[in-house]
């Protein structure tokens, strides 16, 4: 597991333990990664961290063109391996979970154990430092700050 | 998680090149999270492939999931690294008796003494392995037989023996055959494991009379971590009993202490109620047993 | 109503009996439920096909066939389930007054009728 801020560290740990997740990607919803645990190439990390934030929106948009409220989660249960893309509001703006599992956990048992790391990263989150809009120059740079010191490189 | 799980994490965090990664798998271990304590040990031991320490503790926690196999590769790395690695020597004493092959449990454990003259606990490990080593009055009488052959000869299938000292320490000093005695099913029937699935006395034979003890006791512990979890989760206080009706018998575990479970089977002409006074009459035997051996 | 509706009202009409639900045993997830008091129905389906799931595990190599009733007894209460099939489990949570008999047996009819 890395993590950019120490304090999303105690209630990630949580969350693998009890959920038993095999990867999990962490990012806000302009894609900045803010925590991994179980991905080996920060090439992968881009990927899905640009796919996740961008199926998001896409689902966003989709969702508001159709006049329904914001999907909470999407899940996607393979044969080997069960994958959950799911927003969550944080003190930190909104952010985005992507998760993979195993037949060891089970999508009840992600979606249960996610429900308490969402409450405690909002309890947890220390209070908001100002920062400057997010623009579309800024993304790269982002990912790229993020994929260093996720991956020590 | 507790402060020192928190601490260590953090830590770890902001350095993922130190050597706490012992220390957080360790503690890690120790509460039972084996799976968390893996993936921090083989990490660490990537970064560290000529750590004896770090190829002990994975060998360690390995054995506690059940890898035999894994676990020995581990604890012969740290004793290629460091020749007199007192945890390895320890772990590997405890992985040939639980073979049966006595000898070799002997030389180990007398290895890891030497670097530990004061572990009590080590000492009545040897103390038990030297008297399951011991021939029995009549081979004696009979003479002439090597020691080392006296001991293959009277070591046990490796599958039936159970363990008398964990791999931290062996105050084992009560027979085994004492656990369960008189009571229906004790040598094919009831099972005591301690918190991390190792098996501490007691056996688990199948309808074929195969010992499956060693594989169904992989199973247990994360058994007893998830009825702990749902009754916690789910309002229903300290769980108590699980009780399983199968096709083909019954089963109920209970935790006689905090640290171990006990598993009694029958078949399924024993109802699941009888089955619940059964397993509470060994529950207190097993308490009993531990109250002296430990 | 359903029959699974119907079969979930019996079983939650027994003594002590706080709520029953219908569980997607390889998913963790609620099917239907019927009248569950104080107990967030998702964790019971969840925490009960994931122990469901480790049970089947442990008691094939014990060489015990598949479980056909578990039962979870805490401090205050117990924790039923009786899988239906490879797919469903029929869950049930109880206080300590529940008639455990009687519930098991409730059980059982229900996942005999939904399998």
């Amino acid at each position: 597991m890395r993590v950019l801020e120490s304090w999303v560290s105690g209630p990630l740990s949580r969350f693998l333990d009890e959920s038993a997740a095999r990867l999990v990607l962490l990012m806000t919803s302009s894609g900045q990664v803010v925590a991994q645990h179980g991905f080996t190439r920060s090439v992968d990390v881009m990927s899905a961290a640009a796919l996740g934030a961008g199926i998001m929106a896409s689902t966003g948009e989709l969702a508001h063109l159709m006049g329904s409220p914001r999907f909470g989660a999407l899940v996607h249960q393979g044969t080997e391996q069960g994958l959950m893309l799911s927003g969550f509001e944080t003190p930190r703006g909104r952010w985005i979970g992507l998760v993979a599992f195993g037949p060891e956990s089970s999508v009840g048992i992600v979606q249960l154990f996610f429900q308490q790391f969402t409450d405690e990263i909002a309890a947890a989150a220390p209070p908001e430092e100002p920062r400057g809009p997010v623009l579309a120059e800024n993304f790269e740079h982002e990912l790229n700050a993020s994929l260093r010191a996720l991956f020590g490189r | 998680m507790n402060d020192d799980v928190r601490a260590l994490t953090s830590e770890l965090a902001r350095d993922p090149g130190s050597l706490v990664f012992l220390d957080l798998a360790e503690v890690l271990r120790r509460r039972g999270q084996l799976d968390a304590a893996l993936t921090v040990a083989a990490s660490g031991l990537a970064r560290y492939p000529a750590l004896a320490d770090a190829h002990a503790l994975h060998a360690r926690i390995l054995a506690e999931r059940g890898d035999g196999d894994g676990a020995f590769d581990g604890w012969m790395n740290a004793l290629q690294l460091e020749p007199a690695h007192q945890a390895a020597h320890r772990g590997l004493g405890f992985l040939y008796y639980r073979a049966g092959d006595l000898a070799r449990a002997l030389r180990h454990l007398e290895f890891a003494a030497q670097a530990a003259p004061e572990d009590a606990g080590l000492r009545a490990a040897i103390e038990r392995v030297r008297v399951a080593a011991a021939p029995a009055p009549a081979e004696a009488l009979a003479g002439g037989t090597a020691a080392g052959e006296v001991v293959a000869e009277a070591a046990p299938a490796p599958t039936s023996r159970a363990i008398p000292f964990a791999i931290d320490s062996g105050s084992g000093t009560s027979s085994e055959s004492e656990l369960f005695a008189g009571l229906d099913g004790a040598r094919d029937g009831l099972l005591l494991l301690d918190q991390h699935g190792l098996r501490l006395g007691g056996a688990l034979r199948n309808e074929d009379g195969a010992d499956v003890s060693d594989a169904v006791a992989a199973h247990l512990a994360g058994v007893s971590r998830e009825a702990a979890r749902a009754a916690r989760l789910l309002g229903l206080g300290e769980w108590q009993s699980l009780g399983v009706e199968c096709e083909d018998g019954n089963a109920h575990l209970v935790a006689p202490t905090a640290e171990t479970v006990l598993l009694t089977v029958r078949d399924v002409s024993v109802p699941a109620g009888r089955l619940g006074l059964v397993a509470e009459r060994a529950a207190q035997a097993a308490r009993r047993w531990l109250e002296r051996v430990a | 109503m359903s029959g699974a509706d119907h079969a979930l009202r019996r079983v939650s009409a027994v003594r002590g009996v706080r709520g029953a639900m219908l569980v997607s045993a390889p998913d963790g997830l609620v099917i239907s439920e019927s009248s569950m008091e104080d107990v967030d129905g998702r964790a019971i389906a969840a925490l009960a096909a994931s122990l469901a799931g480790r049970l089947r595990r442990a008691a094939a190599s014990a060489g015990l066939g598949r479980p056909t009733v578990i039962q979870l007894r805490g401090e205050t209460g117990t924790l039923l389930a009786v899988p239906a099939g490879d797919e469903l489990l029929v869950v049930a949570v109880g206080d300590r007054e529940t008639n455990l008999g009687l519930a098991r047996l409730e059980l059982l009819e229900a996942a005999r009728g939904i399998a």
